[in-house]
């Protein structure tokens, strides 16, 4: 029996995960995910680290194995850090085995990651260099729209027509939405128009990797956006890709729950040479 | 008198610009662009055009010696009481508004402490008021929007609190009230405003008052003067909008070629950025465009990269140039996108990095996505003008001085302080070609 602790620090929140592994039975004891809103994430990290603690009644020297992932490499108490390709393939899989592929979209950052069915990474595409299309870009016109981030997804979806939208800058997105705003069009469709733009953006991702057909969980920050799925899943059937594109309550924990799995992981294959140098 | 007029709708502000017969330049006016492009069209030319009044004024005083000495006294005075004459009837209209919509708000029990706290409030900015236009003033905006707003919510707090009503109701009525008088045009009253000032601007130079005669009938002979509209061009992002008909729009790139040219007539190679797009234009020794690139829809490399760096540290874009002047060492931004930038700030700011080396590392890094942009263009130019709000910007300036050194050696920078205006001016002076050299009339929006 070990118990291990999965951080995974994105540039919107930071999230933990608890876990109790043996062989390969793994039980989730507890978890934790903290808004980033112009806090310190290191300081976060250490909350959401004693949080899970606190929840599972465990005391630090009983944890094994203390694994970070996102951009947790400077965390001083961690003891090893895995890349986020690899620890969301495995979250991923974690929650909804026999999934094809993991789409993660955070607050700056969507990838696409094509797995075999042990979590393993097949092969992978990012975006990079631009913030259009991001949970950031998605949560700056929600603000300028005076939308809370829960009404998003729903209000999408009753839109009838989609304004279009180009992939537009994440910053001018502003002038941009004052723009529809005064043209009369209505919240909603501003909002689905924006999820299609970011589903087409996404599916890119996901036919560059190589997938066939399967189906791919959504994780991040967005992934509990309903209107998002949907526009995803429009945007598949429009682009002619059968992948069947879905979620999980806990999404937003795919990355650290795959840190805390393969911190066991590389725990158990330390300890295995350990013991064979002892013998 | 006959006025040829350039006006650019920009994303920012609306920039008008009067020329006369003999293309001078006799007026300048600026508004904040608010969502009705229309009336922010409307509120630039009647500033520019006032703006020329003052100029008139200036030439009949400046001719007659009427104020031998005491000009520049007498008309900034008469310009500050002028601004306070419009900013009272602005206040009185924005108090009425605020009035009917509270009437109009669901309040509940607290509709009749609102409307009390209301009448305070403006009872208040209404004596606070003639400190705001006193000699000496600093104006943080000239816009009656930012003015009032930041007396409005500084006041309303107190009066909340005195009266025990809740703030949130006050800043709620001022939301809903202001779009409603910042559109309005009081054109009507320029001419019976001016004359009030007069008469303050007497009674506070009194000095003046026994010369009154003689400085009184130029003025009145200029107020009766009809400034003719000849001809109007139009310019900028929101060019499609204005109401004028397709003649009367042409596109910012030749408007700014053109307008640089007026501006510094040896200019070769122009550089504008503006707040949502940086131009680099190649002109001819007339003028005339012959090749541009620009960077649309990302704000990297424009000024609202800036304006979002101002918003995540908390500063006043105003205040970014003068800390980035402080920096010691070269710090190098490697994101390109404007919200990744945001990201590499914190960052930076968390690794212990100082503020102001992050900041001149920033100016470079835009200057940097411009000097890209120049060289597709088909590169630098002797001579360079550079243009556009960002121009103002001293630490964007010395990065482009460094860098052009570097890539082109010693050139000619033209950089005009009012080159805000050069697409407007460039408006202006199509405008005058079009009737004095191509004999064209106005024509209505079809």
């Amino acid at each position: 029996m070990i118990s291990t602790i999965g951080i995974d620090i994105g540039s919107g929140a930071v999230k933990s995960a608890l876990f109790r592994s043996d062989g390969d039975q793994h039980e989730w004891l507890a978890k934790r995910c903290e808004r980033i809103r112009r806090r310190d994430p290191m300081q976060l990290a250490q909350e959401v680290y004693e949080g899970v603690l606190a929840d599972a009644g465990l005391k630090p020297e009983a944890v094994d194995y203390i694994a970070t992932t996102g951009e947790g490499e400077n965390v001083k108490f961690a003891t090893g850090h895995f890349y986020s390709m690899t620890t969301h393939a495995r979250g991923g899989v974690f929650l909804h085995p026999g999934i094809n592929a993991v789409v993660d979209v955070g607050a700056l950052n969507g990838r696409a990651i094509y797995v075999d069915d042990r979590g393993k990474v097949l092969s992978y595409k990012m975006t990079s260099q631009c913030a259009s299309g991001s949970g950031q870009f998605l949560e700056n016109i929600a603000r300028y729209l005076g939308v809370a981030i829960e009404e998003i997804g729903p209000l999408s979806k009753t839109s009838q027509n989609p304004e279009k939208v180009s992939s537009i800058c994440a910053v001018l997105a502003e002038t941009d939405v004052i723009n529809m705003v005064s043209r009369g069009i209505a919240t909603n469709d501003i909002l689905k128009g924006i999820h299609l733009s970011m589903a087409s953006r996404i599916v890119k991702l996901l036919k560059v990797t190589g997938i066939k057909e399967g189906s791919a969980l959504l994780t991040g920050g967005l992934a509990l956006d309903t209107g998002l799925l949907a526009a995803i899943q429009e945007e598949m059937v429009n682009e002619k890709v059968n992948v069947t594109a879905m979620s999980h309550p806990d999404s937003i924990y795919a990355g650290a729950v795959g840190a805390a799995l393969w911190g066991a992981f590389r725990h158990g294959k330390l300890r295995e040479l350990e013991e064979r140098a002892a013998a | 008198m006959r006025c040829f007029i350039g006006i650019d709708l920009g994303s920012t502000t609306t920039k008008a610009v009067v020329i006369d017969e003999s293309r001078n330049v006799i007026g300048r006016g600026i508004t904040n662009s608010r969502s009705n492009y229309d009336t922010a069209a409307k509120i630039a030319k009647q500033e520019a055009l006032l703006n020329g009044r003052f100029y008139l004024f200036r030439q009949a005083l400046g001719d007659s010696g009427a104020l031998n000495g005491a000009l520049d006294t007498f008309l900034a005075q008469l310009e500050r009481s002028f601004r306070y004459e419009q900013y009272l009837e602005q206040l009185a209209d924005l108090e009425a508004t605020c009035q009917r919509s509270v009437a109009t708000a669901k309040f509940g029990d607290a509709t009749a402490s609102v409307s009390a706290a209301l009448a305070e409030v403006f009872r208040r900015l209404a004596t606070q008021s003639a400190a705001l236009f006193a000699p000496g003033a600093k104006a943080k905006s000239d816009f009656f929007r930012d003015i009032a707003g930041s007396q409005y919510l500084a006041t309303g707090e107190v009066v909340a609190k005195e009266s025990g009503i809740r703030y949130d109701f006050l800043l709620n009525v001022f939301d809903r009230s202001i779009i409603e008088v910042e559109n309005r045009v009081y054109s009507d009253s320029i001419k019976r405003h001016l004359l009030s000032a007069l008469e303050r601007t007497f009674v506070t130079l009194p000095e003046t008052a026994s010369r009154r005669e003689k400085i009184e009938a130029p003025i009145k002979g200029i107020l009766d003067t009809a400034l003719e509209e000849t001809y109007v061009v139009g310019t900028g992002y929101g060019r499609a909008r204005l109401p004028f008909s397709k003649e009367h729009i042409r596109s910012e790139i030749l408007c700014h070629g053109l307008g640089a040219h007026v501006m510094h007539p040896g200019t070769a190679t122009v550089l504008d950025i503006g707040g949502q797009d940086t131009k680099a234009i190649q002109v001819d020794p007339h003028g005339i465009v012959e090749s541009f690139q620009m960077n649309d829809r990302c704000a990297a490399g424009c000024g609202r990269y800036l304006g979002y760096i101002a918003d995540e540290m908390n500063m006043g874009l105003h205040e970014l140039g003068p800390m980035a002047m402080k920096s010691t060492k070269t710090i190098r931004i490697n994101s390109t996108c404007t919200v990744f930038a945001g990201a590499e700030l914190r960052d930076r700011l968390s690794l212990g990095d100082k503020r102001e080396d992050i900041m001149a590392g920033l100016h470079r890094a835009i200057i940097l996505r411009a000097m890209s942009i120049l060289a597709r263009s088909g590169g630098i130019r002797n001579e360079f003008t550079f243009t556009g709000g960002v121009a103002k910007n001293e630490a964007a300036v010395k990065a482009l001085k460094d860098l052009v050194r570097e890539n082109y050696g010693a050139l000619t920078l033209n950089i005009n302080p009012d080159s805000i205006y050069t697409g407007a001016l460039g408006g202006a002076t199509f405008a005058w070609r079009a009737v004095v050299e191509e004999g064209k009339i106005a024509e209505a929006r079809s």
